[in-house]
């Protein structure tokens, strides 16, 4: 229970560092996205009804703050979410490599995406426009994000949110 | 037999997907509605950021005045010291002076309006992001309703987007779902701006007969009852008349330094007082 009590609050705080620090850090050049490999986390060691709250909670306060389409980061952050459960039963999804590349594939993913939903619904062509910054952010959300698993196990731990992973939990 | 505990994980992937497709389908059904919890979302962020920012400038702080300095000689720490409290001095006072230069033409820019203003700190921005939002520290508490103009320094800035009590969302006129009714100041033709992100603005619309030229200003037409009529917008960069086709492709440049915005006047006018 105490793991969804503290959902909202834990992942407003993660936005607001996210919006505010890593603008500071990376000379707003670029950005990480670490809500988004929080949900990815979530898909490799969460259950699905812990991680998809977690991922829906993210995506919707991130629509909140920086969103301009409301609800588009609550849907694709569901979807990447279910993707990264998907693959984490199929495959060992725990090697520091295999992380980094799917934390590649999936910002490129996210911002597939954004460029699709201007596309279809808008009928605007954005894919030069994001290319290079999404490369960018790929790359680093790829290098950092085995730093941001051990990170969050450790929260998770410490908060005592940690469960017992079964297949039967999935 | 599948356990129950499967059954509640799979009707819990189908309410949430459900969930947010309806809600991402509502927002083209109706746009302007924004729902209370993402006012309170929007409210409870920006103190966060704020505090969150507070203590990252801290730390950061800390470790500059104290950290570095450990296992230096006396003399050149005392000296090291006292060069970071001149640095820290000369920076306070550049940093008042910006603050002050900006201000002043904030407030230049205000005696130029006939409506109210409002001044708002820019607390909250996600440069990285295709969105080009940014958040500011006044909401409904201080007049401001979605849809008010935004200055920054030099022109227009973009239009309130959503607001709850003391934040609100600023869509920046950069953002692709941008479009505001302008006019070329110079020749009076008339266009549509919309935004392309980091690469500006384009100009569309603008009939190839139309003589626009690099360097013209061009301002809000004050016809689609947002945006005051005359307000400085941008300056045209690149007029491309190609080989065929009834317009011009035309990029604008913000007059308002979007990536800079630190502080911003909303202009407290909604549509009600067009004209």
């Amino acid at each position: 229970m105490i793991y969804y009590l503290l959902l909202p609050v834990f992942s407003l705080l993660l936005l607001a560092i996210q919006v505010t620090v890593f603008d500071i850090l990376f000379f707003g050049k670029t950005g990480l996205e670490m809500s988004l490999i929080l949900v990815v986390y979530a898909g490799f060691y969460l259950s699905i009804i812990r991680g998809i709250a977690l991922s829906f909670v993210l995506g919707f306060l991130l629509d909140c703050i920086t969103g301009v389409v409301p609800g588009f980061f609550m849907l694709s952050y569901v979807l990447i979410f279910l993707i990264s459960k998907g693959v984490s039963l199929k495959v060992y999804a725990r090697g520091m490599v295999f992380t980094m590349g799917f934390m590649f594939v999936c910002v490129l993913f996210e911002k597939s995406l954004i460029i699709l939903m201007y596309r279809g619904l808008y009928g605007i062509n954005v894919f030069y426009d994001i290319l290079n910054a999404s490369l960018l952010q790929a790359v680093a959300a790829g290098v950092f994000a085995p730093a941001f698993f051990v990170l969050f196990h450790r929260l998770e731990v410490l908060f005592n949110v940690s469960e017992a992973r079964s297949p039967d939990q999935l | 037999m599948a356990s129950p505990r499967k059954y509640y994980a799979v009707t819990a992937v189908i309410i949430f997907v459900v969930v947010s497709l309806i809600i991402f389908s509502l927002n083209f059904k109706s746009p302007e509605e924004i729902s209370f919890f993402r006012r309170v979302a929007l409210e409870a962020v920006v103190p966060l950021e704020r505090a969150v920012d507070l203590v990252f400038s801290s730390v950061v702080g800390a470790w500059e005045r104290y950290v570095l300095l450990v296992g230096l000689e006396r003399k050149n720490r005392e000296l090291k010291a006292e060069i970071a409290s001149l640095g820290r001095d000369l920076s306070n006072y550049r940093e008042i002076s910006l603050d002050y230069a900006r201000l002043r033409k904030l407030m230049n820019m205000k005696n130029d309006f006939k409506f109210p203003t409002v001044a708002a700190r820019v607390v909250g921005r996600n440069r990285s992001s295709v969105f080009k939002t940014v958040l500011i520290n006044k909401g409904t508490a201080d007049g401001i309703k979605t849809g008010f103009p935004v200055m920054g320094t030099g022109g227009v800035a973009g239009r309130i987007m959503e607001t709850s009590r003391n934040a609100s969302k600023v869509l920046l006129l950069v953002d692709y779902n941008s479009n505001i009714d302008v006019i070329v100041q110079k020749n009076r033709c008339q266009g549509v701006l919309r935004g392309c992100g980091s690469s500006g603005c384009e100009l569309r619309y603008v009939q190839r007969s139309e003589d626009v030229k690099t360097g013209d200003a061009v301002v809000s037409s004050g016809l689609a009852g947002v945006f005051p009529q005359g307000l400085l917008i941008g300056k045209v960069a690149i007029v491309e008349k190609g080989e065929a086709g009834l317009f011009q492709k035309i990029t604008v440049h913000p007059a308002a330094d979007i990536t800079k915005l630190e502080e911003v006047l909303v202009i407290l006018r909604g549509k009600e007082d067009n004209g």
